[in-house]
């Protein structure tokens, strides 16, 4: 594992996979883009036209939802990056008993149900809601927050930051902290350690954080459309609206590959900026920093060291408040005796939701379903991705920042598309068998996910270690087992939870490939939700909070959230 | 020996009719062990059509039905996308979803293969198989209006300013509200410009809403007054959760919004799908669905007790004043009416 380019091999399983399950539908989706007429059963033209690109971009209206979205995008990864340091932190500094507690309160916005999600941030910011009863009773006017870009935001903010968080956690877990006693021993107080040491050492968990958070913000729509209330239109509305309710695929396609490409630059441009911080990882000479003058200096330091310890205290609350307030609501609500989904009035108490999903054997066999799926995905994600990231952070070949941004082209294509294109494709599909044709489809959802994670992840591996068991005599197979896995242990957690919530919640591509033979948990529960929200919604998120923390023990005992020897 | 040009006629239809009757035959018949694919919302929904539908079948037949849960965005663009060898046998779409789904090939147009198709009001013989009424119409809380709503040109009163909250897209409800706003103030799905002006003159809207759960969240939280919603689930919602609202019934009438069964072109189990409809349209399954969930029957020869009937549509006169409109038109237009909508009335 040098950093020669035949390391670059390794990448060759998650491009083979990328190549026979994702490349078909995102050609499908360009040869769309490039259709001349949106007629639906108008046979497909080889001869490329700018028609839809040039409507799309001759209307200001287009380009404005366009620009709104990826500073919306930007704003949220902003504001989760700020957020997450001091909740990773607090995360990595638990004992190891309470870890799995930790890691469960972190993942509670993607185990809820999103319109419940949403539904909470309406309680909170409306304008009788918490939120406003608070500034009331300050003597502040009362504010008019819901249905604004703002709400939208603190949305996205909520169900974004567990990937944040994930993605800073190993980084940060990982680091020498005799780096940091070193910089006290010199005087260095909290903020200057944080600024000087932890920060830059955490940049490539900030790297995959920030690119995961700024694709998936700028390209939900499900919560805009919740909190927003229709006053705040994103390009994924947009997608949808073309796409599944006007059937104008040639539109939406080309709307989604714009999307597409603004997810390839901005992927590419994190990376940038993100090695231009860190010339130590690639052995380079750092450039001249821009300093302050010393009196200057010295003021702001100050100032920092005398805000940091209020500052940080105050975003750990808000950061728990925010991901725990949906728990609240679930937990109040699952046993609400109302017949449609509600958490702004409690009627009575009642188990039957609960009833209702576990006498279910319905509920049962979709959840096995699911169940098998996110496992299956998990594994083949992990045994293409991880050796995908040794290539990506070690291999010495020209363009490694390209095919790091390729392999993250099914997260910057918008879910939506990916389903649209393989409605083009569904006789081969249909071919598969259903179980294969939904897991290979979900691999290619899942892996990026966890190639980000897993690539900070050896980013920060010491190869001092390898370097002295292979010069003891160690085989690289046992210096794989012995040295390199116990310290990716925490990475490879970390990047397999995430896994297997994304695979088990899936929603967006598997309704459309949703047949008879095989059914999802989360269809059913998305299905059921068209039709009319009912408290069983809230049963199941609360089931699944409550399995999460069980099974986050679990994993916390064969393969701890920290690294052990540390300790 | 020559044919005479009335026997040679005759062969001749004989010759061309076998081929049909052949086809007709392969797929006239129910057989054991036929699987028959549904496209259906879940919750409620499931629930109703397992119990009328699905378990008499199987019983009856030996056959197996299965349910492909999820909105018509799901099924749709799929059973577009499988014209002509569908793997759906029975979907079910909204009003106007439906009669473009028959245009353009997708679905069969109903036939009294199906008995109950006798009993349908002709209302519900357009575009497949009208399976419940589900109206559209004004609601609104009580507490923060100044009178009752009676009329759609209401939601122009004075007191109401600042605090509708308007449809957030074109679906059933916000169609409606388009569609009835152009009736009301003498324009026509023909000349649909007026609509557009008279709805932005509401303007500022308090919010806008895509979903009935997120409506009676913002009803909950009172944050407007009144919108446009089915009133069968609002009156769910009304009656266990908030009295204060009110479902209108508005001199000029309600907008009619109907689930449409549809039998896929392609189909190869036509007779199986034609007695699911069967039953779905049996007194006994559009009974259930008005006690369960307020539902309009399609069918008029139900008997319903008073107290429930008062809050349905039921009896000719009363489907008679639902409003329909030129679907036709409203298809071919929706496309260019969304983009309007949401640059004219949202943006």
């Amino acid at each position: 594992m040098n950093s020669s380019p035949r390391a670059g091999l390794l990448a060759l399983p998650y491009g083979l996979w990328l190549l026979a399950a994702f490349a078909a539908p995102l050609g499908a989706v360009m040869l769309l883009s490039v259709q001349e007429s949106s007629e639906i059963f108008a046979p497909l033209s080889l001869i490329p036209s700018a028609a839809q690109y040039a409507e799309l971009w001759q209307d200001r209206f287009y380009r404005r939802v366009f620009l709104n979205t990826l500073l919306l995008g930007a704003c949220v990864a902003a504001a989760c990056a700020v957020l997450a340091y001091p909740l990773a932190l607090w995360l990595t500094r638990l004992s190891p008993r309470w870890k799995p507690i930790g890691f469960a309160i972190v993942l509670v916005p993607l185990l809820t149900n999103v319109v419940v999600r949403s539904l909470g941030i309406i309680l909170l910011l409306a304008p009788r809601g918490v939120i406003g009863g608070l500034a009331v009773e300050l003597g502040l006017p009362r504010p008019d927050l819901l249905f604004t870009w703002f709400a939208v935001g603190l949305a996205l903010t909520q169900v974004f930051l567990p990937f944040m968080v994930l993605a800073l956690y190993d980084s940060l877990e990982g680091q020498e902290r005799r780096l940091e006693e070193a910089a006290a021993g010199l005087g260095a107080g909290p903020a200057t350690r944080f600024w000087r040491v932890t920060l830059p050492l955490s940049l490539p968990g900030l790297r995959a954080g920030l690119v995961i958070t700024f694709l998936l913000a700028s390209e939900s729509y499900v919560s805009a459309a919740l909190v927003g209330g229709r006053k705040v239109l994103v390009t994924g509305m947009l997608v949808v609206k073309e796409g599944a309710d006007l059937l104008n695929y040639p539109l939406a396609a080309a709307l989604a590959m714009l999307m597409l490409g603004a997810g390839v630059l901005a992927t590419i441009l994190i990376g940038r900026v993100v090695a231009r911080l860190t010339p130590w990882v690639a052995d380079r000479v750092p450039g001249r920093r821009l300093a302050l003058p010393p009196a200057a200096r010295r003021i702001v330091v100050a100032a920092a060291e005398f805000i940091a310890p209020l500052l940080s205290r105050l975003l750990l609350v808000t950061a728990i408040g925010i991901l725990v307030f949906p728990l609240l609501l679930v937990a109040v609500a699952s046993v609400n005796d109302s017949p449609q989904a509600t958490v702004a009035q409690f009627l009575g108490f009642t188990w039957k939701w609960y009833a209702m999903v576990l006498q279910n054997e319905r509920y049962l066999a979709d959840a096995w379903v699911s169940l098998k799926l996110a496992l299956a995905c998990v594994a083949i994600s992990l045994a293409i991705a991880l050796p995908a990231a040794f290539a990506l952070v070690r291999a010495g070949f020209r363009g490694r920042e390209g095919v790091g941004a390729m392999f993250m082209l099914p997260l910057a294509l918008p879910g939506i598309a990916i389903g649209l294109g393989m409605l083009r494709l569904l006789q081969w599909f249909n071919a598969l068998p259903p179980f294969l044709g939904i897991l290979a489809v979900h691999v290619v959802l899942v892996a990026p996910f966890m190639l980000a994670l897993l690539r900070a992840s050896v980013a920060g591996l010491d190869r001092g270690l390898e370097e002295a068991a292979g010069g003891l005599g160690a085989t690289p197979v046992r210096v794989f087992r012995r040295v390199i896995l116990p310290q990716l242990g925490p990475g490879i957690a970390v990047a397999c939870v995430i896994g297997f919530l994304l695979s088990f919640g899936e929603v967006t591509v598997t309704a459309f490939l949703t047949t008879a033979r095989l059914q999802t948990l989360p269809v059913r529960i998305y299905a059921e939700a068209t039709f009319s929200l009912e408290n069983t919604v809230n049963a199941i998120s609360t089931i699944f909070i409550l399995t999460t923390v069980a099974l986050l023990m679990l994993v916390n005992r064969v393969m701890p959230l920290d690294r052990v020897w540390k300790r | 020996m020559s044919l005479s040009p009335t026997r040679r006629g005759l062969l001749g239809a004989a010759a061309l009719a076998t081929p049909a009757i052949w086809g007709r035959d392969a797929v006239a018949q129910i057989r054991r062990g036929d699987e028959l694919t549904v496209g259906i919302w879940g919750g409620l929904q499931e629930r109703i059509t397992r119990e009328f539908c699905a378990t008499p079948l199987e019983q009856q037949y030996g056959v197996k039905v299965n349910f492909v849960l999820g909105g018509t965005t799901d099924r749709r663009p799929r059973a577009y996308a499988e014209r002509g060898r569908p793997s759906f046998d029975v979907i079910y779409l909204n009003i106007f979803e439906s009669r473009q789904a028959v245009r353009d090939a997708v679905t069969l147009a109903p036939s009294a293969n199906v008995p109950n198709f006798a009993n349908l009001y002709p209302l519900a013989r357009l575009g497949g198989y009208g399976v419940a009424f589900n109206p559209v119409t004004i609601v609104y809380d009580r507490r923060l209006v100044a009178a009752p709503m009676t009329s759609w040109k209401d939601l122009w009163r004075e007191d109401l300013r600042g605090k509708v909250i308007m449809n957030g897209e074109l679906g059933a409800q916000g169609s409606s509200t388009l569609l009835m706003t152009a009736k009301i103030w003498g324009a026509s799905e023909n000349d649909i410009d007026p609509a557009f002006r008279k709805i932005a003159e509401l303007k500022p809207f308090r919010a806008f809403q895509t979903s009935q759960d997120q409506l009676y969240g913002m009803f909950d939280n009172q944050v407007g007054a009144a919108s446009v919603e089915f009133g069968s689930f609002t009156r769910t919602y009304a009656e266990s959760r908030n009295p204060n609202i009110v479902i209108a019934d508005p001199t000029e009438g309600q907008a009619v919004a109907m689930n449409v069964a549809c039998i896929t072109a392609g189909s190869t189990k036509q007779a199986l799908a034609e007695a699911w409809v069967n039953l779905h349209l049996s007194p006994a399954c559009q009974r259930a669905y008005a006690e369960r969930t307020y539902y309009s029957p399609t069918i008029r020869n139900i008997d319903l007790p008073p107290e429930l009937a008062a809050k349905l549509i039921i009896g000719e006169a009363a489907v008679g004043k639902l409003v329909d409109f030129d679907w036709d038109v409203v298809t071919r237009n929706l496309q260019r009416w969304n983009g309007r909508w949401t640059r004219e009335i949202l943006g």
